[in-house]
C-alpha cells in the first residue's frame, strides 16, 4: 500500500522543501520506491533543490491535464536509484490543480508500485498547501523554534484535522509528527530561542526529530544536492535519524543540547 | 404511509417554541446599524439564520414613523431573521404589518390563537468536532439577545483533539467539554458552560445567550478573551498570578448592570 506523507508548515521558509528532498533521499537509500511531488504551482523549487532543474520536461499541471503521461513527467534522481521527482509547473498558478486530478496522479504512483510518495507542499494555506494534505496518511509539520511559526503550525494541524480526506471520510486521522528545524541549543541555553520541549508542549504533536541549524544547507542548496547526501554533516545525520524514526526505529536525540567550549577552545577558536 | 387524498395537505396546530427575543431601543436604521457593526463587527455569521421577535417595550422615545425595510433588512444582513413584533405602539402596527411581521401578545404566543398542543421544540445539537459560528458580542448591545419561552437544554458537546489555531466551535444550547486544550487562536463559543481539560489558551465565551450562571473552567488558565453573558475580559496586562497556568474557574457577579467577571483558582486537593 502507498504511504502518502505531506510536508507541510504554514509557514514560509522553515525548510519544508530541505526537508522532502532529504527525507523522500532518506527513505529510497533505505530501499524504498520513493517518489517526491512539488505542490508548489508557479514558485517551484524542489527541482533546484533535488539538482535536476535541467532535465524538467513534464510537470504535475501536464500531468493532471492529460499533456503529459506520469512517466514522461517523472524524473529519475541523479543521487538514488529508487527516487522519483514529479516538479510543479513553473509557469501556471495553483488553480491548475484539481483535487480529482491529483487523486488520479496518486493512484498512478500507487500501480506504479511506489511505497512512499512525499508531497512537497508550499506555504500558505490556500489552495497549492490544501492540495498537498487533502491524501496524506501522515504529516510532517516543519516548524522553527519561533513563535510564528508555531502559531503557523498550529493553524495548519487544525486544517489537516478538516480537509484531509481521512478527517472528511470519518476513517483513522493523519498520523501527526513534528520536525523542528533550524535549532540552536547555544540560542535556546540563552534563552532567546524557544526550547523542543516548549515547541512540543505547544503543538502537542509528537517529535518525529530536530534538525541543528547550519550553514550546510545552504551549500547543499547550491549544489543541488539534499542535505542528507552530505558527509560529516549534524544536518545529514539529524535527517538520518529522522528517516529512522519515521519507520519506527528508536533513536536518541541529537544536536539539541549545548556546552559550552572549555577555555582552550574559547581561547583558540572554535564556536 | 397515509394516502396524501385521504388526510389533510396541511394541519395547524400550536406550538410553544423557543425564540431569541430583541430588545429595540432605537429605531433610527443608521444607529441601529452602526450599533449592529460595532456588536457584530468581525462575526457577520453568528446568528446563521437564527428567528427573532423584536421587542419594543424597551424603546427610547416615540417616534412617529418606522423604516421597516431598513430594519428588517439590516437584520437579515447579520443572518437574523425577524418574525414578529411585541410591546410595539399602536400606531406603528400598520408599517409592521406590511412588513409582514407578526403582532405578538405579551406571552409572545399570536394573541388570536388558543394554544392547541403545546410542543416544545428541543432545539437539536449537533456534535460534529469543528462547527462554523462566530465569536464575541460586544459588552453594551443596543438589541441584547434573551432566550424566550422553554430552553430546553441540549447534551453536552464534548470534543477530544485539541483544538487549534483557527477553528471554532459552537455548543448551542448546552455546554462545551474540551478534552485535549486549545491553542491561542482558536476559539470556543456554548450557551452554557465551558469546561477545559488541558490550557485554555485561546477565547471562550459562556452564556453565549445571556445565561448570567454560566462559568468557564479551565485546568491551566490562559486565555486571549473570556465572556460570560456578553461581559467579557481580556488579558493584555496578563493573566492574573493567583490563576495563570492553573486550574481556575470563570464567573460572573454582582446583580443585573453591575456585572464583573471574577477569576478564582481551583483548589487542587493532590
Amino acid at each position: 500500500m502507498t504511504r502518502v506523507i505531506v510536508i507541510t508548515s504554514g509557514k514560509g521558509g522553515v525548510g519544508k522543501t530541505t526537508t522532502s528532498a532529504s527525507i523522500s533521499s532518506g527513505l529510497a537509500l533505505r530501499g524504498f520506491k520513493t517518489a517526491v511531488i512539488d505542490f508548489d504551482v508557479g514558485l517551484r523549487n524542489l527541482d533546484l533543490i533535488m539538482g535536476c532543474e535541467r532535465r524538467v520536461v513534464y510537470d504535475l499541471v501536464n500531468v493532471i491535464n492529460g499533456e503529459a503521461n506520469l512517466s514522461q513527467a517523472l524524473i529519475k534522481d541523479k543521487h538514488c536509484d529508487n527516487l522519483f521527482i514529479l516538479p510543479a509547473s513553473q509557469t501556471r498558478d495553483k488553480d491548475a490543480l484539481t483535487e480529482e486530478g491529483v487523486e488520479k496522479v496518486l493512484k498512478d504512483l500507487s500501480h506504479q508500485g511506489f511505497d512512499y510518495v512525499v508531497c512537497d507542499s508550499p506555504a500558505g494555506i490556500e489552495r497549492g498547501a490544501v492540495m498537498a494534505l487533502t491524501f496524506a496518511d501522515e504529516a510532517i509539520v516543519v516548524s522553527n523554534p519561533e513563535v510564528s511559526s508555531v502559531r503557523d503550525s498550529d493553524r495548519i494541524l487544525g486544517i489537516l484535522q478538516s480537509k484531509s480526506r481521512r478527517a472528511i471520510e470519518g476513517r483513522e486521522p493523519v498520523k501527526e509528527h513534528l520536525l523542528i528545524t533550524r535549532y540552536s541549543p547555544k540560542r535556546v541555553e540563552e534563552g532567546e530561542m524557544l526550547s523542543y520541549k516548549d515547541v512540543q508542549e505547544l503543538l502537542r504533536v509528537p517529535l518525529i526529530g530536530v534538525i541543528p541549524e547550519s550553514d550546510d544547507v545552504l551549500q547543499a542548496s547550491n549544489q543541488g544536492t539534499p542535505a542528507i547526501h552530505l558527509k560529516d554533516s549534524d544536518v545529514a545525520f539529524a535527517y538520518q535519524d529522522v528517516v529512522a524514526r519515521f519507520l519506527s526505529e528508536d533513536r536518541p536525540l541529537r544536536f539539541v543540547s549545548y556546552e559550552k567550549p572549555g577555555i582552550l577552545k574559547r581561547l583558540f577558536g572554535g564556536k | 404511509m397515509a394516502d396524501a387524498s385521504q388526510g389533510k395537505l396541511i394541519e395547524f396546530k400550536g406550538a410553544s417554541l423557543a425564540v431569541m427575543t430583541a430588545y429595540v431601543r432605537e429605531t433610527d436604521a443608521v444607529r441601529l446599524a452602526d450599533a449592529m457593526h460595532m456588536m457584530m463587527g468581525g462575526m457577520p455569521d453568528f446568528f446563521a439564520g437564527e428567528p427573532v421577535v423584536l421587542d419594543f417595550s424597551q424603546l427610547a422615545g416615540a417616534p412617529d414613523w418606522v423604516d421597516w425595510t431598513a430594519i428588517t433588512s439590516l437584520l437579515r444582513r447579520y443572518q437574523v431573521q425577524p418574525i414578529g413584533v411585541r410591546h410595539l405602539p399602536e400606531h406603528l402596527h400598520e408599517g409592521a404589518r406590511r412588513a409582514n411581521l407578526a403582532m405578538l401578545g405579551k406571552e409572545g404566543m399570536s394573541a388570536e390563537r388558543p394554544v392547541a398542543t403545546p410542543q416544545p421544540a428541543a432545539p437539536v445539537p449537533q456534535p460534529e468536532p469543528v462547527a462554523a459560528p462566530a465569536p464575541a458580542p460586544a459588552p453594551e448591545p443596543v438589541a441584547e439577545a434573551q432566550p424566550a419561552a422553554g430552553n430546553t437544554a441540549a447534551p453536552t458537546l464534548i470534543v477530544e483533539r485539541p483544538l487549534r489555531s483557527g477553528q471554532q466551535i459552537y455548543a448551542k444550547g448546552g455546554d462545551l467539554v474540551l478534552l485535549a486544550g486549545m491553542s491561542p487562536g482558536s476559539e470556543v463559543i456554548a450557551d452554557g458552560s465551558i469546561h477545559v481539560y488541558g490550557p485554555l489558551r485561546g477565547r471562550a465565551l459562556a452564556g453565549a445567550r445571556g445565561d448570567t450562571s454560566a462559568r468557564i473552567f479551565s485546568t491551566n488558565f490562559g486565555p486571549e478573551l473570556v465572556s460570560i453573558a456578553g461581559v467579557y475580559r481580556t488579558f493584555e496586562r496578563g493573566i492574573p498570578q493567583n490563576a495563570a497556568g492553573r486550574a481556575a474557574q470563570v464567573r460572573l457577579i454582582g446583580s443585573d448592570n453591575q456585572h464583573t467577571l471574577e477569576i478564582t483558582p481551583l483548589q487542587n486537593d493532590h
